[in-house]
């Protein structure tokens, strides 16, 4: 550890080096948590076989025979084309609602939204099948539109459903973006234009677009990448039809062989990779840009709201047929398919209700070891997970040296790696790290799983609160005499208290939501409701998927519901 | 001609009044300051003008054109009512060039664009901006900030234009120096301006009158003589100068000759309408007004000097009279001790 201490540039008094060896222990065991499960899909992937076997050797025989294979050019290809396609549809409607909301005096706008935000708290393989059973073939939605109109335009086992539904389900990512752009967008601007003698509309093209035009480029960047993480969605609706993505094929790849195919799976995973790195890089390039007017914004300050008058209707019509689309139908379909038997033409609501599911779920150890397995990784899993990216947090706070740019660039390699394949990297450091191997079986492997890969949003959350601590504040301490330890103990922890259990209520929120990430880790012992309900699915056991269902929308809605009553920002 | 006339305006956040009644005119060619403490409502008003604030009540004219009238429900928007405003913070759109923060009046008003070109050339000319014209808001300093900000309320001719603390951003030295421009600029392009200020010497030396606004009412206004030196109530005698100002009884009253007992003093003055004979009253006088005497004589005080500071071209001497401080102003330091210290009748104002 001195060696460490001393290549941090350490030496000095006692409490500073072992102040430099705490700060070298988190940066350390942060970057082999992220680095170790990426090099092991690295290395697998130049393997002719599973790196357990003993007949592996190296070469690009993995590679060679996914590109050889028309399912995975087509899957990339339903990839791209699903991924483009929400960003056309997410950007504008995102945008769009966050100027309303922001700028316009729309009645109600302090109860829309959180439910603008709702699809993002929401699992998307909840989300999915609540679509299934609202507007599926024989979902509550057709019926009632084929009952009372005897047609049910829509079809949703497509590409086209898809990239719709994906598109709408991604507006809250832009909206957050787009509001918050406009929020820091000082007023002043704004009115300055209108006083020039802009119109409104005028005043949102000229001044208001531009100015938040590189946070929107920002958002859209945002937008395509999560387009390649797509699991849950084209799982639940491109199966039926054999409509596949990088993530379905590479999850499919398993069955393909009958045999464990690691190498084949490594390959596609570090394709995927390799699509969605760059574009987190060029995220981080566009965040700067969009920083570029930081400096000369202006003063935000107090405006009068633009009276909608006529449009107000229509201003409410989006939102609502949004909301009902994409909040109201899947939910309600979820709601209700929970509690009847079966459902489909000519079954009546009332004769089929009945609580089986709910009974069996509560009978099934398998199931209530899920819900509580759930609640655990999301209450004191997120409470740790939250202590631990607080240490990652102070290990940089207010230093700006190698140490700080390297964990600056580590935290944002999880982010490009879609949690399925993370789940399936960290399944693979238990199966092969001897000492690790114990906790295969116990939800400590889902728990370090969920921590990784939500690493850069949870240090998002907390480096924001330590930046709002006003430097000055810690200055102060040191100039009284406090060490750097103590300041952070002392004066920074207590200041940024509030946000750190805001940041927790927002990682119990994420962690009730993961699904992807279990996928590949779910074994007897660390069951949780998200990863549950992909192999449910997959199993067909419809009535408990719902019911399992109800209960996850449950878990999120109760952590929303203490999150809005303490006054938490719901984004950053 | 009046080219604005505010009449009776009040306006309200929620449950807190902000401007309570407050009436206005200004005259073409006049520069109004709107001058009070912070948070009295001066940006408010301002903003009100602009339309950028909706009041409840009251009207606005711009020479015979009404803008606002709350009992007609009339509420011209801010664009269209052809205002040149100029915001404390600048609000210099960040993506546009100079020349384009100044231009996109014009363009909003289909200028033709060989006449834009010659228009904003000409305004960035007299503003001493000319060289500056391709550049972006962040690489200007502070003084070519607010100089931008003026050209572009300038540019497209507005009948009034309105300035909220148009100095506040600037230091100390240039603000001086940028007041007497700014007056010379609004006199010579004959322009009508509204100048909120919180900084009384500022509208002093910059304006043809100055309303002072206090708490949401006009307090009193005038010329800066008159505001100075004939204020009606207390505060106005208090926020245009530096004063003293003593605590007493009214025990004489005649006409507009009072006389105010304190403790262990007597001082003769002048009665504003606000005196009352019998009742507590307040004494002030503005410093540059006492004068150190060398012998008693008629209302003269004999306090302790407590300290002697220097001020570069003069001194300020300290006194106790009592438990009250009292200031004044001479040429040279003087001995500790007792002195005489005359506080002349006619510049002694009793309330
Ligand atoms: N958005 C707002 N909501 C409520 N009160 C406000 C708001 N903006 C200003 N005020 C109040 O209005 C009063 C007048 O403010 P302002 O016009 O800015 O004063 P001034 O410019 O004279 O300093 C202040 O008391 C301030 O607290
Ligand atoms: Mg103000």
């Amino acid at each position: 550890m001195s060696a460490v201490s001393a290549a941090l540039g350490g030496g000095g008094s006692r409490g500073a080096s072992s102040l430099l060896t705490w700060r070298a222990l988190t940066i350390l065991t942060t970057a082999v948590a992220v680095l170790g499960p990426l090099s092991l899909i690295v290395y697998q992937s130049f393997l002719t076989a599973p790196f357990f076997d003993a007949r592996k050797t190296a070469g690009f025989g993995a590679y060679a025979f996914v590109f050889a294979d028309e399912d995975f050019w087509k899957a990339l290809r339903n990839s791209v084309i699903i991924a483009g396609g929400m960003t056309l549809i997410a950007v504008p409607l995102g945008a769009i609602l966050a100027f309303v909301m922001e700028r316009t005096d729309l009645p109600f706008k302090r109860w829309f939204e959180p439910l603008i935000l709702v699809p993002s708290f929401v699992s998307p393989m909840v989300l999915s099948f609540g679509f299934v059973v609202s507007a599926g073939p024989v979902g509550f939605y057709t019926v009632w539109a084929q009952d009372l109109f005897g047609v049910a335009p829509w079809g949703l086992y497509s590409i086209a459903a898809m990239t719709v539904i994906a598109g709408l389900t991604h507006v809250p990512n832009v909206y957050v973006y787009a509001s918050a752009a406009l929020k820091s967008l000082g007023s002043d601007v704004e009115e300055a234009a209108r006083s020039a003698g802009a119109s409104p509309f005028r005043v949102a093209i000229s001044v208001s677009l531009p100015l938040i035009l590189p946070s929107m480029l920002f958002a859209a960047v945002l937008v395509f990448f999560l387009g390649f993480e797509l699991f849950g969605l084209p799982l639940v609706l491109g199966d039926p039809e054999g409509i596949l993505v990088l993530s379905t094929y590479l999850y499919k790849l398993t069955n393909k062989l009958g045999t464990p195919s690691y190498h084949l799976m490594a390959a596609v995973a570090v394709c995927i990779v390799a699509i969605t790195f760059p574009l987190v890089l060029l995220q981080r390039k566009l965040l700067q840009g969009a920083r570029k007017y930081a400096t000369i914004k202006g003063k935000a300050g107090r405006m009068r709201e633009l009276p909608l008058g006529k449009w107000t209707g229509l201003a409410l019509a989006i939102l609502g047929l949004y909301l009902f689309v994409t909040v109201i139908v899947p939910l309600s379909g979820i709601a209700l398919r929970a509690f009847v038997t079966n459902w489909g033409f000519g079954v009546n609501l009332s004769e089929a209700f009945t609580l089986d599911s709910f009974r069996f779920v509560f009978q099934e150890p398998t199931h209530t070891r899920a819900i509580w397995n759930t609640i655990l990784i999301g209450t004191v899993g997120g409470a740790l997970t939250v202590a631990c990216y607080t240490a990652i947090g102070f290990a940089t706070h207010r230093r700006d040296d190698g140490w700080s740019r390297f964990v600056d660039y580590l935290v944002l390699v999880p982010r490009a790696i879609p949690g399925l394949l993370a789940g399936l990297a960290f399944l693979w450091v238990f199966l092969f790290v001897p000492f690790l191997q114990p906790l295969r079986t116990t939800i400590f492997s889902m728990w370090i799983a969920y921590t990784v890969v939500w690493l850069a949003y949870g240090m998002r959350l907390i480096s924001s609160s330590l930046m709002q601590v006003a430097p000055e504040l810690e200055e102060a301490a040191r100039s009284v005499g406090a060490s750097r330890g103590t300041i952070s103990r002392k004066i920074t922890l207590p200041l940024i208290r509030p946000g750190l259990i805001a940041s927790w209520l927002l990682v119990f929120m994420i962690f009730e939501r993961e699904y992807s990430t279990g996928v590949y880790l779910l074994a007897p012992g660390t069951e949780v409701i998200g990863a549950q309900l992909v192999s449910l699915w997959q199993g067909g056991a419809i009535d408990i998927v719902a019911a399992l269902s109800l209960i996850n929308i449950v878990l999120v809605g109760a952590g929303l519901a203490v999150a809005l009553r303490l006054g938490v920002k719901l984004r950053d | 001609m009046a080219e604005l006339t505010v009449e009776n305006l009040h306006l309200t956040y929620g449950t807190n009044q902000i401007l309570k009644g407050v009436s206005l005119t200004l005259n073409q060619g006049e520069v109004v300051s709107l001058l009070g403490p912070s948070g009295s409502g001066k940006t408010t008003l301002l903003r009100a003008v602009a339309g950028l604030e909706a009041p409840h009540q009251g009207s606005i004219k711009l020479r015979d054109r009404t803008i606002f009238d709350g009992a007609a429900g009339l509420d011209v928007p801010a664009e269209a009512r052809n205002l040149g405003l100029v915001f404390q913070s600048y609000a210099l759109w960040p993506h546009k060039t100079v020349f384009d923060n100044v231009a996109f009046g014009l363009k909003l008003r289909k200028v033709p664009a060989d006449e834009i070109a010659t228009r904003v050339k000409k305004a960035l000319g007299e503003l001493s901006l000319g060289h500056l014209a391709e550049r972006f808001p962040h690489q200007l300093s502070g003084g070519q900030q607010q100089r931008v900000a003026i050209a572009r309320a300038l540019v497209y001719n507005p009948p009034v234009i309105l300035m909220d603390e148009p100095l506040s951003n600037l230091d100390a030295k240039l603000r001086e120096e940028a007041r007497a421009w700014l007056r010379d600029l609004i006199v010579t392009m004959k322009l009508s301006a509204l100048v909120v200020t919180h900084d009384q010497s500022e509208s002093m030396a910059m304006s043809d009158r100055i309303l002072l606004l206090n708490n949401g009412v006009i307090e009193q206004q005038g010329t800066p003589q008159q505001m100075y030196a004939e204020p009606q109530t207390l505060f106005t005698a208090d926020f245009m100068g530096s004063n003293n100002r003593l605590a007493g009884q009214v025990s004489e009253l005649q006409g507009d000759a009072a006389l105010l007992t304190g403790e262990g003093w007597q001082l003769r003055g002048r009665a504003k309408p606000s005196a009352k004979m019998g009742a507590a009253g307040t004494g002030l006088i503005r410093l540059e007004r006492v004068r150190v005497a060398d012998g008693p004589g008629d209302n003269r005080v004999q306090p302790e000097l407590k300290t002697s500071m220097f001020l570069g071209d003069k001194w300020e001497h300290v006194f106790n009279l009592g438990a009250t401080m009292l200031r004044a102003h001479g040429p040279r330091a003087l001995s500790p001790g007792k002195h005489w210290v005359e506080l002349p009748r006619e510049d002694f104002w009793i309330f």
